[in-house]
């Protein structure tokens, strides 16, 4: 006999040997939280934004930020800010638009897919973040070098004693370390979220599509 | 939220709460992890209730919530030991009915369902529910002929698996 014949005929004998879970129970269960990897990816996502918004705001209002609205880079700055909101809004709207298409009435592949696309969204915000920052970063050096007195004053006497070399080596290893912090954290970000969060749904979004080949 | 809504959610899903049961029955292997994974359906279930138009029959949609939690939305929860506590947590099955070595086979063919991964126990879950390739192919978003497919690979695995 098959063998999924002799469970099928257990299966519908079980109905009678569940435990019952009474109507007062389910009351209780339904004003528990939810715990899906779904209200995980949407908290997990808005840490993602608020912490660049942050970054973002942060920089602005640094001293070194201060000093540096005082060199002549409105033509630069300005439309580099405005660039970076405009997006900003429109990956949120993106991610929100994404989010709301979520749910648990669709097919399993469906579900997956949309879950992937919210998470991809955030993704690409993040990768796009990452390069607006070194963008920023040399532009922000080169208008440095270019106006500010007291580094092209420190430039040239690097340069009267055969330092030039050796000065912007060190200002270039200090940036890069001062990035390579930034790229530490989404590191980390990814590391929770795609290790620990999606390994599962990745798994059988993989399941299902080798079905399809 | 509404009182009416809540107590007519509430009633059909006692009366269904079976289907629950037994998707739990298969993802799950130690009563904790079971009672845990029973929440979570009904969570997810309650929240979706209101879109639920009644066009589809509540158990077709509840079979579909059911597995999308199991595969994808539910993450264990950390008392969840992960190890096969089977042995320990079979319901009991009426002595009467199934002489010992039909038992003891029943035994072993639940461990082997536990061996396969999310989507065969899907697949599985939804062949013992005696649904057609139809509905399971628009369950898991997959095609009829894939699903067929699967399902005699699925056949063959458990054979290994009980026959090595």
């Amino acid at each position: 006999m098959d063998e999924l014949e002799l469970l099928k005929k257990h299966w519908k004998q079980e109905d009678t040997q569940y435990p019952h879970v009474s109507a007062n129970a389910i009351y209780k269960m339904i004003l528990q939280r939810s715990s899906s990897i779904v209200k995980w990816i949407f908290i997990i996502s808005l840490l993602e934004f608020a912490l660049w918004t942050a970054v973002t705001v942060f920089l602005k209002d640094h001293k070194s930020a201060q000093h540096f609205d005082r060199l002549d880079s409105d033509y630069l700055i300005i439309p580099l800010t405005v660039i970076g909101y405009v997006i900003l809004i429109y990956f949120f709207y993106l991610f929100y638009k994404n989010f709301r298409r979520i749910s648990v009435t669709d097919s399993a592949k469906v579900l997956m897919e949309n879950i992937l696309r919210t998470r991809r969204t955030v993704k690409n915000y993040v990768v796009f973040n990452l390069g607006f920052m070194v963008l920023s970063t040399v532009v922000v050096l080169y208008i440095e070098f270019d106006q500010d007195t007291a580094l092209i004053r420190k430039t040239q006497a690097a340069a009267a004693n055969g330092e030039l070399f050796m000065f912007y080596a060190k200002t270039i290893l200090i940036v890069a370390g001062v990035l390579a912090v930034f790229a530490g954290i989404l590191l980390f970000f990814y590391w929770l979220i795609y290790g620990l969060l999606l390994r599962k749904l990745n798994r059988n979004y993989r399941e299902l599509k080798k079905l399809e080949m | 939220m509404d009182k009416e809504l809540e107590h007519s959610f509430v009633a059909l899903l006692e009366e269904h709460q079976n289907i629950v049961h037994k998707v739990c029955r298969l993802y799950t292997n130690h009563r904790e992890a079971h009672n845990d994974l029973f929440q979570e359906i009904t969570i997810q279930l309650w929240k979706a209730y209101p879109k639920f138009r009644g066009d589809a029959k509540f158990s077709t949609w509840m079979y579909r919530v059911g597995l999308n939690t199991a595969i994808t939305l539910y993450r264990k929860s950390k008392r969840t030991v992960n190890t096969y506590e089977l042995e320990t947590f079979q319901f009991k099955i009426k002595a009467e009915e199934y002489d010992d070595t039909e038992e003891q086979q029943l035994k072993l063919l639940y461990q082997a369902v536990h061996q396969l991964n999310d989507i065969e126990k899907a697949l599985v879950f939804l062949y013992l529910e005696e649904k057609d390739y139809r509905e399971i192919s628009e369950t898991l978003g997959i095609s009829e002929v894939n699903a067929r497919v699967k399902m005699n690979r699925i056949k063959n695995k458990l054979r290994t698996i009980l026959n090595p």
